[in-house]
């Protein structure tokens, strides 16, 4: 037995993933040790969900090998993954929700004789399965009927049937419920008894203490540090997961003297999304908000800038109700919306970067509905210098651009048509640091030159340290709100999960944390 | 050429160095289309024989090529003008990620109620002896109203209704040729004023001995280069390839995405109606089963010019060449006495072959720029 685990169960040897525009992972190599819970953490952005994918060959890496039991494999499609034993749990549900509960699980193994399928032992092998991950419904159903929580344990059944001795879990319990999770990770350590090996993406860190044995923290597509997880402790992980130079890097908070109300949201709901939400933000400051992936931080951006239909409650701006119900017609109160996806919701990736620029601002270019090109190169030629984007010309499509000066279109597009409220939902997320630190100047000078700046971010230091005031929410109600000098990452925490206060009271506050977080974040696990 | 070498960004700024923004006259990119039309034209000229024909003025017997002569090519000209007119409008609409496969149906509905319009005064209608000076223009009204009015309602529906284009317009190619039969009653319109024919459409010049109809071949250039400048410069344009691109980013940037796609299916309505036009006024005769199988042509036309079905890309010359292409290979077969039968296997080849060729380059460009970052 001993000798067995001398060999990992999965090695990654320099390990490197590129799209176009961004570098997903670079030189990644760590051990897997069979037998083993192996937690990968990190930022959104970090690169586990890709690392995931190339293990369990939906993705081909760009370079580096992965060694199987100490084997050399090269997955060509996810069925070579699963011949080696590799099955993954998505983090996004993929699955045909057309077809029944029985044939998702085995799709993988039909069973049958030449081209037809034996239905009787469909339903017996898959009643099997599900019985094993403990999911209470009827083989036969269609899986569209089934909740979300049911949907994912049905897919890690799938992964099951497939006989995987590798399994790889993307964030598993971010669509279950509390009784859910549980079965979960009764599921994980039964399996584990039985000899599998787990490799389990998530940022949840009391998932991670009760479930896993190993940790590994990656940070923009590098791989950190690995250690056991009983040599470390959330704090320390935390630092690791986020730590940077914070006084050099990004810009220190100046006070600055708020002006007058720009937009108040009054009882604004939602049903099924958000409800009851008030809030009020002045000219020159930046409210933060703060919350769990789920907990309607995007759904109230959403809602004040007109994309939902349901919304009820006003939203005033400058003193005028407005209740925008589109967004141009949001457009036209000076609102600007960057949304949490630039990719498929912020720019049209095949266009130049230019054209993106000044895609919401035509109106005010063109004269007779003919653009006026010298005035649109002007204000290109002034948002790409102002903020610094690089791109091999502005002309370049926007795809071939990095993350960061992805960010930066987006926001330049805002710029040009001038708004005075700006929604920024996930400002710097899968941005470089330095990227991230001119975004952070950048949002900072928008608020000192007078625009009331809404930020939704799931990066808590830069919630704290860019907020003037912080809102938090949970479970699509305002939670609590903090002025600057009282918001602590403890206190949000604490807010946005409601409960684990216990383990998060020897966070310092925010101004001791920002001192703190050291520079050297290797340091502390090796 | 120096000028076209890519900037290489190092990653420690070894100075601060102030770039210069530069803006370069956009690639052209057509220039596969043009090299494939040339080269086709180049070797029917060589290998398509050559033919006696009787000089009309002299009598004499002169020897001329078959396939470079100005009545044959006259009469391509004439032959494209149809598709590649509704090939420009297909690719507005394929361009905003939707297709559009009514135009047939549209070409044939307005086809008839321009010529019934036009027999009712004709030399033996209703209303002969009216004076041409509104019965033409009223003809081209009719034939463009009734394209522009079909398109609008396919529009809406997409809109509206929020069914995908190809169901909306499955459904309307039924319907607007239903109603063209039940216009017409199956019979054929011909009898139509020769202001509008011989005088309007159909106009003779005379040069070197052949006659030619240019005003079809002008109609063509001109809906084609109109389209290429409201592409380019207009703001609805700029918003045609953006919601093609991505119509999720353009609704969140504010655009009136709904607007833009019912603008791009009244303009492929539109473009039907101009070619209907210019088929009454050459054949001089209309009936319920023009322009059958059309719309697969056009989108033929259009794909081979370059646009995608993914939407978000597509330029107006493409669809002209893409069109012009597809009429000359026509035009060589005749040429070459090749079995006809043969024409559709040659055409669907061809068609295969130009979209495999168009992913290939857009592989090596997308190669280009992961390298790039």
């Amino acid at each position: 037995m001993s000798s067995e685990a001398s060999i990992p169960a999965v090695r990654f040897r320099k390990v490197g993933k590129r799209f176009p525009g961004t570098i997903a992972l670079e030189g990644v190599s760590f051990e897997v040790m069979p037998g083993s819970c192996h937690a990968i953490m990190g930022e959104n952005g970090a690169g586990k969900s890709t690392l995931g994918k190339i293990l369990a060959g939906i993705l081909r890496p760009d370079g580096g090998t992965i060694e199987i039991d100490g084997v050399e494999r090269e997955f060509h499609s996810p069925i070579d993954a699963q011949r080696a034993g590799v099955a993954i749990v998505h983090q996004e549900l993929s699955f045909c929700p057309n077809l029944s509960v029985a044939e998702n699980v085995c799709l993988a193994h039909l069973p049958g004789h030449a081209g037809r399928v034996d239905w009787r032992k469909l339903h017996k092998n898959a009643q099997i399965y599900l019985d094993q991950v403990g999911v209470d419904c009827d083989v036969r159903e269609e899986l569209s009927g089934l909740s979300g929580g049911q949907t994912q344990m049905v897919q890690i059944a799938a992964a099951l049937a497939t006989g995987a001795r590798i399994l790889v879990m993307d964030e598993p319990t971010s669509s279950l419920s509390a009784v859910e999770a549980q079965r979960l990770e009764e599921l994980i350590a039964r399996l584990r008894r039985q000899g599998t090996t787990i490799l389990y993406v998530s940022h949840r860190m009391d998932e991670i203490f009760r479930l896993c044995d190993t940790v590994t923290v990656m940070r923009d597509g590098q791989h950190l540090a690995t250690s056991p997880l009983a040599q470390t402790n959330e704090e320390e992980l935390v630092k690791l997961m986020i730590g940077r130079c914070w006084q050099k890097i990004f810009p220190v908070h100046v006070e600055r003297a708020a002006g007058a109300e720009r937009l108040r949201v009054k009882h604004f709901s939602s049903p099924g999304k958000f409800q009851d939400i008030n809030f009020a933000i002045r000219a020159g400051e930046v409210l933060g908000v703060a919350g769990l992936v789920g907990s309607g931080r995007s759904e109230v951006a959403l809602g004040i800038f007109g994309l939902d239909p349901k919304v009820s409650g006003q939203v005033v701006i400058d003193g005028c109700k407005v209740n925008p119900n589109s967004p141009q017609e949001a457009m036209k109160w000076g609102i600007g919306l960057v949304s949490e996806d630039r990719k498929s919701q912020g720019l049209v990736l095949g266009m130049e970067c230019g054209e993106n620029i000044t895609l919401s601002t035509l109106d005010r270019l063109s004269r007779g509905g003919v653009i006026r090109r010298r005035k649109e190169r002007d204000v290109i030629v002034t948002f790409f210098e102002k903020l610094c984007i690089k791109a091999a010309s502005p002309q370049a499509p926007a795809q071939s651009l990095s993350g960061g000066n992805q960010q930066k279109l987006v926001l330049a597009k805002w710029l040009a048509r001038e708004s005075r409220v700006l929604i920024l939902d996930e400002p710097t997320r899968g941005v470089d640091i330095g990227a991230k630190a001119e975004i952070h100047r950048l949002i900072d000078e928008l608020a000192a030159a007078g625009c009331a700046v809404l930020m939704v971010s799931s990066d808590l230091p830069e919630v704290l340290n860019l907020s003037t005031r912080v809102i938090v929410m949970r479970n699509g109600r305002l939670a609590g709100r903090l002025d600057r000098s009282e918001a602590t990452a403890a206190g949000v925490l604490k807010l946005m999960t409601g409960c684990g206060e216990e383990n998060l009271a020897g966070l310092p506050p925010l101004a001791a944390n920002r001192m703190s977080l050291s520079c050297k974040p290797t340091n502390l696990l090796s | 050429m120096q000028t076209d070498q890519p900037i290489v960004m190092t990653s420690e700024p070894v100075e601060p160095v102030k770039r210069v923004l530069t803006f370069r006259r956009p690639r052209f990119k057509e220039t596969g289309l043009v090299g494939v039309l040339v080269a086709l034209g180049f070797l029917l000229s060589i290998f398509g024989g050559s033919l006696q024909i009787p000089n009309r003025e002299t009598g004499e017997s002169v020897k001329v090529n078959k396939f470079l002569r100005a009545d044959n090519l006259d009469r391509l000209a004439k032959n494209t003008s149809f598709f590649a007119i509704m090939a420009v409008g297909a690719t507005f609409v394929i361009i905003t990620g939707g297709i559009d496969l009514s135009v047939g149906a549209i070409y044939c509905l307005a086809a008839v109620c321009g010529a019934m319009f036009l027999t009712r005064f004709g030399p033996h209608g209703a209303g002969a002896g009216a004076s041409p000076f509104w019965v033409v223009p009223g003809g081209v009204l009719v034939c463009l109203g009734v394209g522009a009015g079909c398109g609008f309602l396919n529009g809406l529906g997409v809109v509206g209704l929020r069914v995908h284009s190809f169901v909306i317009t499955l459904g309307t190619m039924a319907i607007y040729r239903g109603i063209a039969f039940v216009l017409t009653k199956a019979q054929a319109y011909t009898d139509f004023p020769e202001q509008f024919t011989d005088g309007f459409i159909r106009r003779e010049i005379n040069w070197h001995g052949a006659s030619l109809y240019p005003v079809p071949l002008t109609i063509m250039i001109g809906v084609t280069a109109f389209a290429w400048w409201y592409l380019k410069h207009s703001v609805t344009g700029r918003q045609i390839f953006a919601v093609g691109g991505n119509e999720q980013a353009s609704l969140f940037s504010g655009l009136p995405v709904s607007w833009v796609k019912v603008k791009v299916y009244t303009f492929s309505g539109l473009t039907a109606g101009i070619a209907a036009m210019i088929m009454l006024g050459y054949y001089g005769s209309a009936s319920s089963d023009a322009g059958k199988g059309y719309e697969l042509d056009v989108i033929a036309a259009a794909v081979v010019g370059g646009a995608s079905l993914a939407g978000g890309r597509g330029t107006a010359l493409g669809a002209l060449l893409g069109a012009l292409i597809i009429q000359v290979i026509n035009n060589g077969i005749i040429i070459l006495n090749i079995d006809q039968n043969y024409s559709q296997i040659i055409i669907g080849a061809v068609i295969v072959l130009a979209v495999l060729l168009d992913r290939i380059n857009h592989t090596l460009r997308d190669k280009r720029l992961t390298r790039a970052a």
